[in-house]
């Protein structure tokens, strides 16, 4: 995020490369740490050396690049920091300007401090996968997962803002400081109403039991699914005129949204006909044009194709060495006076090295073919 | 005033419901002075008006929902549809730094508080629009929640039980993420501000903001013109990687994720099976991944009789990332997060004293903390008028009983 608004980011990585190039999406789904699409995602913009900051040597090059450094950024467990050269007091010591942000699952102090965590076990441990999918009638499937990684995302934006933050900090007063950022505490703070459901009321949050209100579900269309939702009264009258006033629709099963969301089986099986008889996108745009707030459950391709992305110019397109034109998602905000860019694209391991370390650190060639012979660069 | 990363930073926040201001907050987190202008005038200032409400008895100061996101900001109240009300906005607008909004593309400009308004009073002011599409394109009027963004972002369609329908993901994810990405833009334009003077206008969409967190979803199809398909708990390389049964009721459970051969290792020893880790159906990463509906009903034999806490313990010591599924209820009063100082806990007028989620970091040198509750709804208007406009109590009294301050 912060490569993407202009700032110079250096990614160093370990000899093996980043976690990240042996994850995918690839192509035709062979292996290749230069051709993973979440590594070049995450990367583009950056350039990237490789240091084993597990070695002397490879600590000694971190040093020289920060000592050129305004901001930090990593992601090390507290418990190998210090053995990295990563101690966040230790920096401090030594680069009293500069600004240290470093993520972990549960933060550098408590009981789980050293505690390991992956996205699955984060997003258990903040207390979101136990309300997924919600309103569940089935008790023996497990709590589940949103897509993705948004566990590890939601610290990394949390370390964003916080450097920011800090940078500004540093403008001001000339000194530098370091951060503790934890994720399961940034997720656990994303939970909707769900922990007020505890401390105000009471009551203990599930993934089974029905909606609060309704209609509020997924349903069949003609060529998809739609996502139908009525939160509001107003919402619900445009609805059912547009469903041409259906008899069924004054029950008294039906006669508020709280009723609604608890009688929802019955609300989808009387919807559920007049859904399927619609195309997706006609029934979105529809809806809509009623201020009803239906959504479509999308595809990966409904987006690349939607209009409406297009329009904005959403995704950006990145040459990618040995990967040729690639569709990104772009940036989601759009700035007025500091436009967004695609520079570079994501770095081959240590393809920076020559430039960065001898061209700018000053590092005599030899001793970088020594640093690369020895595994360290 | 501490020496906090944002003060001297007010905020003009326009913002309802629950995006706009998680946005204002992160920003309250840091130091900023938020004003959040509310009104009784318009009946949905939802997140006032819905469970929970502290001991179940509803009143506007009583909502958890409120409570929760508005934590560290005033109240004061406008009725936006009085003339007069728009223009004690522009003047106080004149004071401010930041003015953020999430309403539908377009309402700013209809209020006569769009951005080139705005800019004519003060040129350096920085404003952030968070609408659910953002402020062009065919959809730009669509009416945007956070579940509905969800669906449109592909998250409901690629999350799920293997083999199931599209699943709901248990919150409305793309709220609290567009606000967070609303404060990271706000920081930006700080930054931008601090080091050229210049201020600018953001327009930022719910949708895409989401689509920013689907990555491996949406370059699978890119590269591979397939979609990602749904798989529950499971992961592409990893194996075991699931919530398991654990012992008692339906809702214990324990979640463990094995990265590497030496977590696998550490797995069969806890669970004192060191044979499997000789057994060649489970002998690489990759194998793991091909058998891992074995590998699964032997990892839920194991848990099935084991407290959720006993086999998360035992397998974090052996270096293996397991946790159990967290309630509500169980983070209130995780040891963890106590000790952490995480839950803020202070003192409110109405509820008293509820722990509520608080700051997700620590700094060192401006350590940020909750400085007062939530505020009651209009407890600042008189003194943000009186102080910042110069307003006499008549004057006030006047607007106030002409239905300006509603």
């Amino acid at each position: 995020m912060i490569a993407d608004l202009g700032a110079e980011v250096i990614k160093v990585e370990p000899p093996g490369g980043d976690l990240t190039r042996r994850r995918g999406p690839f192509p035709n789904d062979q292996p290749d740490p230069e051709k993973s699409g979440i590594f070049i995602y995450l990367n583009a913009n950056k350039r990237g050396a490789v240091a084993d900051l597990k070695r002397p040597e490879g600590r000694e090059l971190l040093g020289k690049l920060l000592a050129g450094a305004d901001i930090l950024i990593h992601n090390v467990a507290p418990g190998d920091r210090a053995a990295q050269g990563l101690d966040s007091a230790a920096l401090l010591a030594a680069y009293p300007k500069l600004v240290v942000a470093a993520i972990s699952p549960f933060g550098e102090t408590g009981p789980y401090a050293n505690w390991r965590g992956y996205e699955l076990t984060l997003s258990n441990a903040a207390g979101w996968a136990t309300l997924s999918p919600g309103a569940s009638p089935y008790p023996d499937l497990p709590p589940l997962k949103c897509f993705g990684s948004q566990c590890e995302f939601q610290g990394g934006i949390h370390a964003a803002i916080t450097a920011l933050a800090a940078y500004m900090h540093r403008l001001k007063t000339g000194k530098g400081q370091a951060i503790d950022i934890s994720a399961q505490e940034a997720v656990a703070a994303m939970l909707e109403m769900n922990f007020m459901h505890w401390t105000y009321a009471h009551r203990e949050t599930s993934r089974l039991g029905s909606r609060l209100l309704g209609p509020w579900f997924i349903a069949d269309t003609a060529d998809g699914k739609i996502f139908a939702l009525a939160v509001e009264e107003d919402q619900w009258k445009r609805l059912v005129e547009f469903m041409g006033n259906p008899e069924w629709a004054s029950d008294e099963l039906f006669k508020d949204r709280i009723a609604r969301g608890q009688n929802q089986d019955a609300l989808k099986a009387l919807m559920g006909e007049w859904l399927s008889q619609w195309k997706t996108q006609d029934l979105y745009r529809e809806a809509q044009a009623r201020r009803v707030p239906f959504a479509p459950v999308n595809t990966m391709r409904d987006l690349y194709e939607s209009e409406h992305l297009a329009e904005r110019k959403f995704f950006a397109t990145l040459d990618q060495p040995g990967l040729g034109p690639v569709k990104l998602p772009g940036m989601p905000s759009k700035y007025g006076a500091t436009p967004w860019a695609l520079r570079r694209p994501a770095p081959r391991l240590g393809e920076h090295a020559e430039e960065i370390f001898c061209g700018e650190l000053g590092i005599a060639r030899e001793r970088l073919n020594d640093l690369r012979k020895a595994g360290v660069a | 005033m501490a020496n906090l990363p944002l003060s001297g930073i007010r905020v003009l926040d326009f913002t309802w419901a629950w995006a706009g201001p998680f946005c204002t907050m992160q920003l309250a987190h840091l130091g900023a002075e938020v004003i959040r202008v509310e009104t009784t005038a318009r009946p949905a200032c939802v997140t006032r008006l819905i469970p929970p409400f502290a001991d179940d008895i509803p009143g506007p100061n009583r909502a958890g929902y409120f409570n929760q996101y508005n934590q560290g900001k005033r109240s004061i109240t406008l009725n936006l549809t009085r003339p007069e009300a728009i223009d004690l906005a522009c003047q106080l607008v004149r004071h401010c730094d930041i003015v953020a909004d999430n309403f539908a593309a377009g309402v700013m400009d209809k209020l006569g508080l769009g951005y080139a308004k705005l800019r004519s009073i003060k040129p350096e002011i920085i404003m952030i629009s968070m609408s659910g599409y953002g402020q062009t394109g065919p959809y730009k009027g669509y009416v945007g929640y956070g579940p509905p963004a969800s669906a449109a972002s592909g998250m409901f369609f690629t999350t799920g039980y293997e083999g199931g329908d599209p699943g709901e993901i248990g919150v409305s994810y793309p709220d609290p993420n567009a606000g967070i990405f609303g404060a990271f833009a706000l920081m930006a334009a700080l930054t931008h501000r601090a080091l050229t003077g210049e201020g600018q206008y953001i327009d930022q969409s719910q949708f895409e903001t989401a689509l920013a967190l689907m990555p491996e979803g949406m370059l699978e199809f890119e590269l591979n013109h397939r979609e990602p398909g749904r798989h529950g708990n499971h992961d592409p390389v990893m194996a075991p990687h699931e919530c398991y049964k654990a012992a008692g009721d339906d809702e214990k459970w324990v979640s463990i994720a094995v990265g590497g051969d030496e977590e696998w290792r550490a797995l069969c020893r806890v669970m004192e099976k060191p044979e499997l880790a000789a057994d060649p159906r489970f002998k690489t990463a990759a194998l793991r991944k091909q058998n891992e509906t074995a590998l699964d009903q032997i990892v839920t034999a194991w848990t099935n009789t084991r407290d959720r806490w006993d086999a998360a313990r035992a397998l974090q010591t052996a270096g293996v990332a397991a946790f159990p599924s967290m309630s509500n209820k169980d983070l209130a009063e995780d040891p963890h997060l106590n000790e952490r100082g995480y839950f803020a806990l202070l003192e409110h007028s109405e509820v008293g004293k509820r722990q509520h989620a608080g700051i997700p970091w620590k700094m060192s040198e401006t350590p940020c903390a909750v400085r007062s509750p939530a505020p009651l709804r209009g407890a600042d208007t008189e003194p943000v008028l009186k102080s910042l406009l110069g307003l006499t109590l008549d004057q006030i009294e006047h607007l106030r009983k002409s239905g300006v301050l509603i």
